[in-house]
């Protein structure tokens, strides 16, 4: 729905008609050349926009779901484990060393994985890992990557480089082509797709560990194999559209409401909702105004306070408790 | 301001520390090749962000330091606190860039240049407000200014922008004019839009007009379908901000907004203008590269602008 209606709706006025048939007869004969404007706007701006923003949206809040699930802890996102700030450092280099496209997807890739990485090897004391060091050293990692991105920033040229950091620190979704769609798709994809065959070990994992072992989960690997899946959506995501924030976060705890904790159908409740939330911000980033907003900026707008409010939620049961 | 400071004393020889901007601009642009030893003048008092280096301030020891008044004390106090004598000017519009200009000028003990730099501003101004003076409304062209390009795309809206005010002044009517301020924008915004002349910045390197021929929605427009997409030519300083070049910018844009109303040499005035701002003779081969004729060359009313 959202995504139709966010094809529908944009500065250059297309009607609704018209962008439906516009789509209908792409699907019908895709070889087809297009040459008016309507047209070009609704096949090569609006329709990759919508499905990068889509599919970012929900494997971000399936990625939310997973690392909320194995941590045993709702306030867990890519953010809090440094993910985020990883990729971001690593895009940021790539910018400032001219690299794009797939070598600058593969980069920001390896560098948001290192994120976890490091969390995991900080966190493990005496052979156990506690959430509490968890989220610690992933404060530690993520500030050392975004003290690295400042530097990077510091250093950039402020005419060529610099700008393209910081916008793409931003986040957004105005620059996706078909090309970016081929780039990151299938990597969201398969992050998604193996998210989703983990759903029974997800169950499993938010077990404590004694119990997860007893029923013959590893927990210890297969949480590595979430991390590396986050890893990898967070990594195709940030890559095409920068660091949006808050998705992970939020859009998990708005699906358990609705479809309750087990993963089999939380993962897909939350994917679908991650991706009405993501195309929906966007519609609303690229048309409210002449000027684009930035999406993580709504996002973050609508993420922050939830978050709040989640953190007194979970303070509070606990002293409950 | 710093290929300003060479414009009014007329060497390079005053200045001993600038922005790395302004470095850059002076390796990419011609003032390198009339000054080659300004390449060499420091950059390190100074961060691109104008926050000044004190330490690396005092090693060039300066009689005198310009500085922008109107960002916050903080880029400002620590140049005072040093004992440096400061001068503060403010920027953004014509009024103020001959404002200090007059006191650059003044300060560097070359009142004599006010004349022939400050009241050239003057002329070139009133001369094109005179010659637009009975334009109709619909003859104006809608111009759009896109001060980024390549990462991000941006577009001037009126408020404090010099681009969207010497658009205006040539004859032309800011298609942004509904932004608040410089910001990011999409391109379907410009189809919205649909402007009729675009121009683009001459700050990012690696970009030319092909920018806009080649992109499947910016190439429908009115401006890339009747060619006229124009890169702002880069000179002694890059041609979109104030400087002292600004009337060339004007003539420039004049012309290619309005052919049939103005019939200034661009050549001649270069020419003329280069030996009064740096003596310096143009060559042919100078100007082409300055207006960037290699690239856009075959741009509607280019033409004009070819050498004889």
């Amino acid at each position: 729905m959202a995504v139709v209606v966010s094809l529908c709706v944009g500065r250059f006025s297309v009607s609704a008609g018209r962008a439906l048939e516009i789509l209908g007869s792409a699907i019908v004969n895709p070889g087809r050349t297009i040459e008016a404007m309507d047209e070009r706007i609704v096949l090569l701006v609006r329709a990759p926009r919508v499905i990068i923003s889509a599919m970012a949206g929900a494997a971000l809040a399936t990625a939310g779901v997973a690392l909320q699930g194995v941590f045993r802890n709702p306030l867990v996102s890519p953010e809090v484990l440094g993910i985020s700030q990883g990729a971001a450092f690593g895009g940021a280099l790539a910018i400032t060393l001219g690299i794009w496209g797939v070598p600058l997807l593969a980069i920001v890739f390896l560098s948001g994985f290192s994120a976890p990485v490091f969390v995991g090897l900080l966190a493990r004391i005496d052979g156990r890992t506690e959430i509490i060091t968890v989220i610690l050293s992933g404060m530690v990692v993520g500030s050392l990557f975004s003290a690295m991105v400042s530097l990077l920033q510091f250093i950039a040229d402020p005419n060529s480089s610099l700008p393209a950091i910081v916008y793409w620190l931003m986040g957004s979704f105005a620059t996706a082509t078909w090309d970016r769609v081929l780039v990151s798709v299938p990597g969201l994809m398969i992050g998604i797709g193996l998210l989703w065959a983990l759903r029974f070990r997800l169950n499993v994992l938010s077990l404590d560990d004694a119990e997860a072992r007893s029923l013959g989960a590893n927990p210890d690997r297969e949480r590595w194999l979430v991390f590396a899946l986050v890893a990898l959506i967070v990594g195709c995501q940030v890559a095409v559209s920068g660091i949006v924030g808050w998705v992970g976060l939020v859009i998990p705890h708005a699906a358990r409401l609705i479809v309750g904790y087990d993963h089999r159908r939380l993962l897909p409740a939350t994917a679908i909702l991650g991706a009405a939330f993501m195309v929906t911000i966007d519609t609303l980033a690229r048309t409210i105004t002449a000027a684009e907003i930035p999406p993580g900026v709504l996002t973050a707008i609508v993420g922050a306070p939830v978050f709040a409010l989640l953190l007194r939620r979970h303070f509070r049961d606990k002293e409950a408790r | 301001m710093a290929s300003g400071v060479i414009a009014l004393s007329g060497t390079d020889k005053t200045l001993v520390g600038l922005n790395p901007l302004s470095l850059t601009a002076i390796r990419e642009g011609i003032l390198g090749k009339i000054f080659p030893d300004a390449a060499n003048i420091s950059d390190a008092v100074t961060g691109t962000d104008f926050v000044p280096n004190v330490e690396a301030l005092a090693e060039v020891n300066p009689d005198l330091v310009i500085q922008w008044g109107g960002r916050g004390p903080e880029i400002v106090d620590p140049i005072v606190n040093a004992g440096l004598t400061t001068l503060l000017i403010k920027y953004g519009t014509e009024e103020l860039t001959r404002q200090y200009t007059t006191m650059v000028a003044t300060a560097i003990g070359k009142p004599e240049r006010i004349t022939e730099l400050v009241e050239w501003r003057d002329q070139v101004q009133k001369d094109i407000e005179a010659k637009l003076a009975g334009i109709a409304e619909e003859d104006r062209p809608s111009v759009l200014y896109l001060g980024r390009s390549l990462s991000d795309i941006t577009a001037a809206g009126n408020k404090g922008s010099y681009n969207a005010w010497y658009i205006e002044l040539t004859g032309g009517r800011n298609a942004a004019a509904e932004l608040d301020g410089s910001l990011s924008i999409n391109r379907e915004q410009i189809a919205q839009w649909d402007p009729e002349v675009i121009l683009l910045n001459s700050f990012e390197p690696g970009l030319d007009v092909s920018w806009v021929y080649d992109d499947p929605i910016l190439s429908l427009t009115k401006a890339a379908q009747n060619r006229r997409v124009y890169k702002m030519p880069l000179g002694g300083y890059r041609w979109d901000p104030p400087n002292q070049e600004s009337p060339l910018t004007w003539m420039w844009l004049a012309e290619l907004l309005h052919p049939d109303v103005f019939d200034y040499d661009l050549r001649a005035e270069m020419t003329k203008a280069y030996k009064v701002l740096y003596n310096y003779e143009l060559t042919d081969e100078d100007i082409d590269g300055i207006i960037w004729t290699a690239q856009q060359g075959d741009g509607f009313g280019y033409d004009q602008f070819a050498a004889e």
